[in-house]
């Protein structure tokens, strides 16, 4: 006993032969397995295959296990392109939080192809889809991020949307953001969270 | 130098500070407080310089809506100290002879096998001082085969490590009687270790963002990843951590560096926390 050094080679093991070919449609067949290891890889490896990109989505939804769900929203992030996006923008519809967070995680490594679609997602008819995107925003990577989080402040009559904007403009927001800090704070001014969240952005600007 | 005092009035502001250190805590897990001012100071400045932004405004705006992250990722080298050597953050070795390997060999008959993974390697430090703590304080070792693989993406630092030789600075921290006992002085500032730890290590070429290269490791028991992955993006960095979680054994240990957080890339470890270190546990049930 001791410490040991296998014989060339032989400290690795080889790839496990699989039973199904390691190409788009074997990977796709793969992502219904039974087995967890086995949809988890082929969630993995799907990562070198942009064509794959809707049915990693699609399979999100279905995927019971979290572990795989985690690879697929890394595949997800790592293809990339506006297919992903669409198909994180369904899951913010999502009921589950694991899935709205994963989505907005991704969304926010993809700031050039999201960025057309925010001004549509701020309008959305639904209160909750509004709050996702402005949470995205505040992990989003673009130069126009102020400017949304302005234009909730003037126009989003929900409060709890208003509040998002409000705390990720305490950490972005610069001078030109105090008209709109001053119109929110009119706006809502019988809400005290929203009157307190506005003179603290504004006193962290003013002090900067 | 006067000149370039006179010209440079960079100043970060209490606010600057907060700001920044808010931020990068998000981005990386590392958190700086007061204490850590005079060193995060120092660096804003030379970065403010080095990117032309002229103030501190400037440049974290570049820095929050850089898409490409290049920046952020210059800042990240920068606040990061990037050295090695033995016995660095030996809390956690501590935590290997005392809590991991005994949870680990719980369910192990004796005589069987073993594996620990050290990656980086970097120019082997770190796989030779878990060689060195298992010989010497880890009783299991009569009853157990270990194997220590340990890999690296730069092939220099590969061979610096097979070569097995070492300066004072970086044997300084090793007790005078493992020094005496695991190498030996062949120069002023030169210690080489002992030929037979160098042939208990497997050293191998690894990029940890190719799934192709970290699907040869299976069954490892025990990994050291410290200090690496606060290097990568914020996909790479879940990606990787995702291929360690392949690696291991249901029940398997990994350890990251002091400033690393397994939390803020990957949902798929349980965090342990034991007396010496806290470390991140595939599930028993993976």
């Amino acid at each position: 006993m001791g410490l040991k050094k296998n014989a060339e080679g032989a400290g690795l093991h080889e790839v496990a032969v699989r039973e199904y070919p390691r190409d788009l449609p074997g990977l796709l067949a793969q992502l219904a397995d039974d087995d967890v290891a086995v949809r988890r890889w082929a969630a993995r490896d799907l990562g070198e295959h942009p064509s794959a990109a809707p049915a990693v989505c699609a399979r999100l939804v279905e995927e019971p296990d979290a572990s795989v769900r985690a690879v697929l929203f890394s595949t997800a992030a790592r293809l990339g392109g506006t297919a992903v996006v669409q198909g994180m923008i369904g899951l913010l519809r999502s009921e589950e939080p694991a899935l709205r967070n994963g989505a907005i995680e991704v969304m926010a490594g993809l700031p050039t192809l999201v960025a057309p679609c925010i001004d549509a997602l701020l309008q959305d008819a639904d209160d909750d889809v509004r709050i996702f995107t402005v949470n995205l925003l505040g992990d989003l990577r673009h130069p126009q991020v102020p400017q949304w989080l302005k234009q909730v402040l003037w126009t989003e009559p929900q409060v709890n949307v208003v509040g998002a904007a409000l705390e990720v403009l305490a950490e972005v927001g610069g001078a030109d953001t105090l008209p709109a800090l001053q119109a929110v704070r009119a706006r809502f001014a019988d809400d005290p969270y929203i009157g307190f969240s506005a003179d603290l952005v504004a006193e962290r600007i003013e002090t900067a | 130098m006067k000149a370039n005092l006179l010209a440079s009035p960079l100043v970060i502001s209490d606010a600057d500070f907060q700001k920044f250190a808010e931020y990068f805590h998000r981005k990386t897990g590392i958190h700086f407080d007061d204490s850590k001012r005079y060193f995060v100071d120092k660096r804003l400045v030379e970065r403010i310089e080095a990117s032309g932004a002229g103030s501190f405004r400037a440049w974290f705006a570049g820095l929050r809506f850089d898409a490409a992250g290049t920046e952020l990722q210059r800042v990240v080298n920068t606040m990061t100290v990037n050295e090695t050597y033995f016995f660095r953050e030996a809390y956690q070795f501590d935590c290997l002879v005392n809590n991991l390997l005994d949870e680990v060999v719980a369910c192990k008959p004796p005589g069987s096998r073993l594996r620990i993974w050290s990656i980086p390697s970097s120019t082997g430090e770190e796989p030779y001082s878990i060689a060195i703590y298992l010989l010497e304080r880890w009783p299991g070792i009569d009853r157990y085969d270990v194997e220590i693989l340990s890999s690296d993406i730069d092939t220099q630092v590969l061979q610096a490590a097979q070569r097995g030789v070492y300066s004072q600075r970086s044997v300084a921290q090793l007790p005078q009687a493992y020094l005496r006992k695991y190498f030996t002085q062949t120069g002023a500032d030169e210690f080489r270790i002992s030929p037979d730890l160098v042939s208990a290590v497997d050293f191998s070429r690894v990029n940890l963002s190719e799934a192709a290269d970290t699907r040869r490791f299976r069954d490892i028991d025990v990994i050291f990843c410290r200090n690496l992955l606060i290097y990568f993006d914020d996909v790479s960095r879940r990606v990787a951590a995702e291929a360690l979680y392949d690696t291991l054994n249901p029940g398997g240990f990994i350890c990251l560096g002091h400033s690393e957080s397994m939390s803020r890339m990957s949902s798929l470890f349980t965090v342990r926390r034991f007396r010496d270190a806290m470390v991140y546990q595939k599930p028993l049930d993976a």
